[in-house]
């Protein structure tokens, strides 16, 4: 008796430590306890996260969770990302919206990530929530300013609206004047991804000087230096800030007014925009950057001296993107200067040319694990590696948590011994072991594959391309990976046997992308018909799977695990391989 | 005027207790001041004039028992000093709540039906601390309860299944091979003939238990990575720099027109499935010794290594039974000739969904 009074608890106490615990994985762990907890906690979700929207279902959402305020769902795979995933594919929010009008009408906050929003469904969102507060778009697209405007124009309450790398098709910059003069309640506006002509200025300035909660600020590209100091100064409380062109003839007035503007933002941390950078306006920022902790110069092509100037300034640095014009001897004056850098990406400048453009190696990533102990995310673009220089890294650097490493050119061999990098990246899994996220490039072999299967039990998520020799790599890393989420695969000689062998392996995984690999079209058919509880769908944009011998492999394949069975918003370049969407017709 | 009314004039003149009984029956004192932080108690007090004596005990609810009660009044009697920082408060709860999760679930259940909202919190973020980052299961026996759900009720990811022995076993098999080819190797000095004859062995000894000629399909391609987002302000740019707009997405791939001319060029590279399935048969049965020493499984466990040799062995005499018929069923690709799943309609392309409105 003691024993039962001692753990049971009334439902309203329960209820109010379910409240202290508010991660998705910790919510979901509470969930799967015992009937009574799957029950209590499902009435008091607000939050619920979804990575893969086909997964399930908008009803079997609402049914479970009949109470939730916040969504975030994710559409296409990552791979949409370089162009491997056909327009058309899928990724549609409107069922959802229209779903959650009718069941969720509090629902305050919505997260897409690489979804097809159209104007109807903002429209939509517009009218049927009340209390809505915040919409992030990131990397989506279908929509234009006239969906823009009517979210503006109803949502009373807005709080944020970010677009970050989404596609926007610009019909009218005055969508921003439908803010009603009532909206004060703006703390974080993204607009950095719209056109010119999508973006009326005076409207925008209106809109800033009346949300004094504004903290972040993203303007596009075709906001011009010299309105900057305008904004800034209708906005000092701002954290984080965008800047649209940062490009304009050298002039003393604008350039003291501009220095002094940012100068007035004593809260600024956080920097990115910089497009088309003219390096001479640069130390306009030299107030603020003691202060700055994210620097975001990944579209700027200022060049390594410069850099090396700017990023000397900002001790307190913990994220910088960069483009490789950095250099070597950029990336030295970094891992001098700012010893609490946890996140670096170097982008390419020129990744289709032949010859590199810039003189920057593997010795500037070195040097950065060398100097910078805190790293953690690494995502480096260059033109040569070394397994020496991995191992150093590796050891330099055991704290990292991603690591995605992009040689430029496919199987590219240590550039010093010529051999294949699979010791380099398998130094990498022995020693960061709390490694998540990793890409693999370079020349490897089957090898690289035994060393993460043995070593990689916390990575969840796995990109290869043009990497291994047999099944046996694939085989590697899904019997493993104890943690996979993720895999997406292109152009490897992985085939049937270790897919079908691991097959169960797949419903633990949220989703798995194999392009131009060699899995063939029968093993597609298998796994679609021996497991029921995943898609698995075949893409082939020139010609039906099923007009070629069942041997041949198929040209995209992508299975994800869901309850929802086979979807029906398929393009005519996707079958699914399942058994009930053969029987329907 | 009521005695609790006097005893707030005139605190020198007496200190006021109140009387408290819990379920069990024992009764106790209370300074007052301390008692009356707890919103149960004073309500009992001033609405309905209890706990002034020994007759007129205020009764607590059943969650509260003796030893928590004295918990309880330990917190109050820290809490309802006004003068306290809130360091000093915070502090203090910090060693308060130290204390097994047993006694943690009972003080939060006390607390909360004695209303007392603050103890509620702490005790609850406590507990909220001790659930997070632990699996079901682990809850489950933290707080001794039932694993009463379905597997329908779970939405969740089903157990990960790669303690198949089987897949151990090849592991250990191909380990085996591994070592065995790295010792040829260091005889014959060949390093690039290792790859593949390692790949072929193993591939014979998947198709020797599947009992059909494995065909292993290497598609080359000599595609460049590259890889460039479409937008539609990219065709208005002409500079190469311009054109790197979202270049924050890796560029391992490459652009659609290379894609698409390469379609039709796809290099089969079979390769051939020499005869060492004898080999390989007496790898199995007879050489189980050179198991226990392969220079990539150094990291095993002795312990592990005597389960795998165990499987091995287990592995050989089942090969001599059903093995081949339980692999078929799980790599029956090649054998099971299944009718075409997908009718072709009129002009022979493929329908591919219930939905009959598109196309």
């Amino acid at each position: 008796m003691q024993k039962e009074m001692a753990y049971s608890f009334p439902d309203e106490v329960l209820k109010h430590v379910f409240s202290f615990i508010q991660s998705d994985k910790d919510r979901n762990a509470v969930s799967l306890v015992c009937k009574s907890w799957y029950e209590i906690e499902r009435w008091c979700r607000r939050k619920v996260f979804i990575g893969n929207c086909y997964a399930v279902s908008p009803r079997m959402v609402i049914r479970r969770f009949p109470e939730v305020r916040s969504i975030e769902l994710k559409g296409k795979p990552h791979f949409a990302d370089f162009n491997l995933v056909p327009d058309g594919w899928g990724g549609y929010v409107l069922q959802w919206i229209a779903e959650m009008a009718g069941a969720y009408p509090w629902l305050g906050e919505i997260r897409l990530k690489r979804m097809v929003v159209t104007d109807e469904s903002l429209e939509l969102i517009a009218k049927s929530f009340k209390n809505f507060k915040v919409l992030v778009l990131f990397s989506c697209e279908g929509f234009s300013t006239d969906g823009l405007a009517a979210i503006a124009a109803s949502c009373k309450n807005l709080r944020e609206l970010d677009l970050r790398e989404s596609e926007v098709d610009d019909l009218s910059g005055h969508w921003l004047a439908q803010f009603p003069e009532t909206c004060t309640s703006l703390v974080s506006l993204n607009i950095s991804c719209l056109g010119s002509d999508e973006v009326s200025f005076s409207a925008l300035e209106r809109l800033v000087d009346r949300c004094p909660n504004l903290r972040s600020l993203q303007l596009n590209r075709a906001v011009t230096l010299d309105k900057i100091a305008n904004i800034l100064r209708r906005a000092p409380q701002l954290v984080d800030f965008g800047t649209g062109n940062y490009a304009a003839e050298l002039q003393p007035d604008v350039f003291s007014n501009l220095a002094g503007a940012f100068s007035s933002c004593k809260e600024l941390k956080s920097l990115s925009g910089f497009w088309d950078v003219v390096p001479a306006y640069l130390p306009a920022l030299y107030s603020i950057c003691p202060r700055l902790t994210s620097l975001n110069l990944s579209y700027a092509t200022i060049q390594s001296p410069d850099l090396i100037k700017l990023v000397s300034h900002c001790p307190r640095l913990q994220r910088l993107l960069v483009l490789d014009y950095v250099e070597d001897s950029g990336l030295e004056e970094l891992a001098s200067s700012c010893k609490d850098l946890q996140e670096l990406r170097v982008f390419p400048s020129d990744p289709f040319g032949v010859e590199p453009n810039v003189s920057l190696t593997e010795q500037g990533l070195v040097a950065v694990s060398l100097g910078c102990p805190k790293l953690q995310s690494v995502l480096y673009f260059c033109r040569r590696m070394s397994n020496a220089a991995l191992v150093t890294i590796a050891q330099n650097c055991p704290n990292l948590t991603r690591f995605r490493l992009c040689i430029i050119e496919p199987k590219t061999p240590d550039y010093l011994t010529l051999e294949p990098l699979d010791a380099g990246f398998g130094a990498i899994v022995e020693h960061c072991k709390d490694l998540r996220r990793l890409s693999l490039s370079g020349l490897l072999t089957d090898h690289v594959f035994e060393y993460i299967g043995t070593y990689g039990k916390k990575l969840e998520m796995l990109s290869v391309a043009f990497a291994g020799d047999s099944d046996l790599g694939l085989h590697h890393v899904l019997s493993g990976c104890e943690s996979l989420r993720k895999l997406e695969i292109r152009d490897c000689p992985f085939g049937d046997k270790a897919l079908l062998a691991n097959a169960a392996k797949l419903e633990t995984m949220r989703s798995l992308w194999m392009s131009s690999c060699a899995v063939s079209f029968g093993a597609c058919k298998l796994l679609g018909q021996k497991m029921p509880k995943l898609n698995v769908e075949v893409i082939d944009e020139t010609e039906p799977p099923d007009s070629r011998p069942e041997s041949y492999p198929v040209d995209k394949l992508y299975i994800y695990r869901s309850v929802a069975g086979p979807r029906f918003d398929m393009p005519p370049f996707v079958w699914s391989m399942d058994e009930a969407v053969k029987i329907l017709h | 005027m009521s005695e609790v009314d006097m005893a707030v004039i005139k605190p020198e003149m007496m200190k006021s207790y109140i009387w408290l009984q819990t379920a069990d029956g024992s009764i106790q004192q209370v300074e007052q001041e301390v008692a009356m932080f707890c919103p149960m108690i004073c309500h009992e007090v001033i609405q309905k004039g209890m706990g002034s004596s020994k007759n007129y005990a205020i009764s607590l609810p059943q969650r509260v028992n003796p030893a928590m009660l004295s918990l309880i009044l330990d917190y109050c009697r820290f809490h309802q000093v006004p003068g306290r920082s809130n360091k000093e408060r915070k502090s203090f709860d910090e060693k308060f709540i130290r204390m097994d999760t047993k006694r943690l679930c009972e003080l939060t259940s006390a607390a909360d039906s004695l209303q007392l909202k603050p103890l509620v919190d702490l005790t609850s973020r406590a507990l909220a601390r001790i659930i997070e980052g632990k699996s079901p299961e682990e809850i489950r026996e933290i707080f001794h309860l039932p694993d009463d759900l379905t597997e329908e009720e779970k939405l969740e990811p089903l157990k990960n299944t790669t303690d198949d022995p089987r897949i151990r076993l090849l592991n250990r098999l191909y380990a085996k091979k591994r070592k065995e080819l790295k010792e040829r190797q260091k005889l014959k000095n060949i390093e690039v003939e290792e790859e593949r004859v390692d790949d072929r062995s193993v591939d014979d000894l998947l198709s020797f238990i599947n009992g059909d000629n494995g065909d292993s399909k290497g598609i080359k391609n000599s595609k460049s990575k590259k890889k460039n987002r479409r937008r539609k302000d990219q065709q208005k740019n002409t500079s190469a720099n311009e054109a790197i707009k979202n270049h924050n997405k890796e560029p391992n791939g490459l652009n659609q027109v290379c894609h698409s001319a390469e379609v039709g060029q796809k290099v089969r590279a079979g390769v051939g499935a020499t005869s060492n399935l004898h080999d390989v048969k007496d790898d199995i049965f007879d050489n189980k010794n050179e198991l226990d020493d392969g220079d990539i499984d150094d990291e095993i466990d002795p312990a592990l290594k005597e389960k795998i040799d165990r499987e091995v062995e287990d592995f050989a005499r089942r090969l001599n039974s059903d093995w081949p018929e339980r692999m078929q069923e799980i790599l029956s690709f090649g054998h099971e000739r299944k009718p075409v799943h997908f009718s072709l309609n009129g002009n022979g392309s493929l329908r591919r969904y219930a939905n009959s409105e598109q196309r």
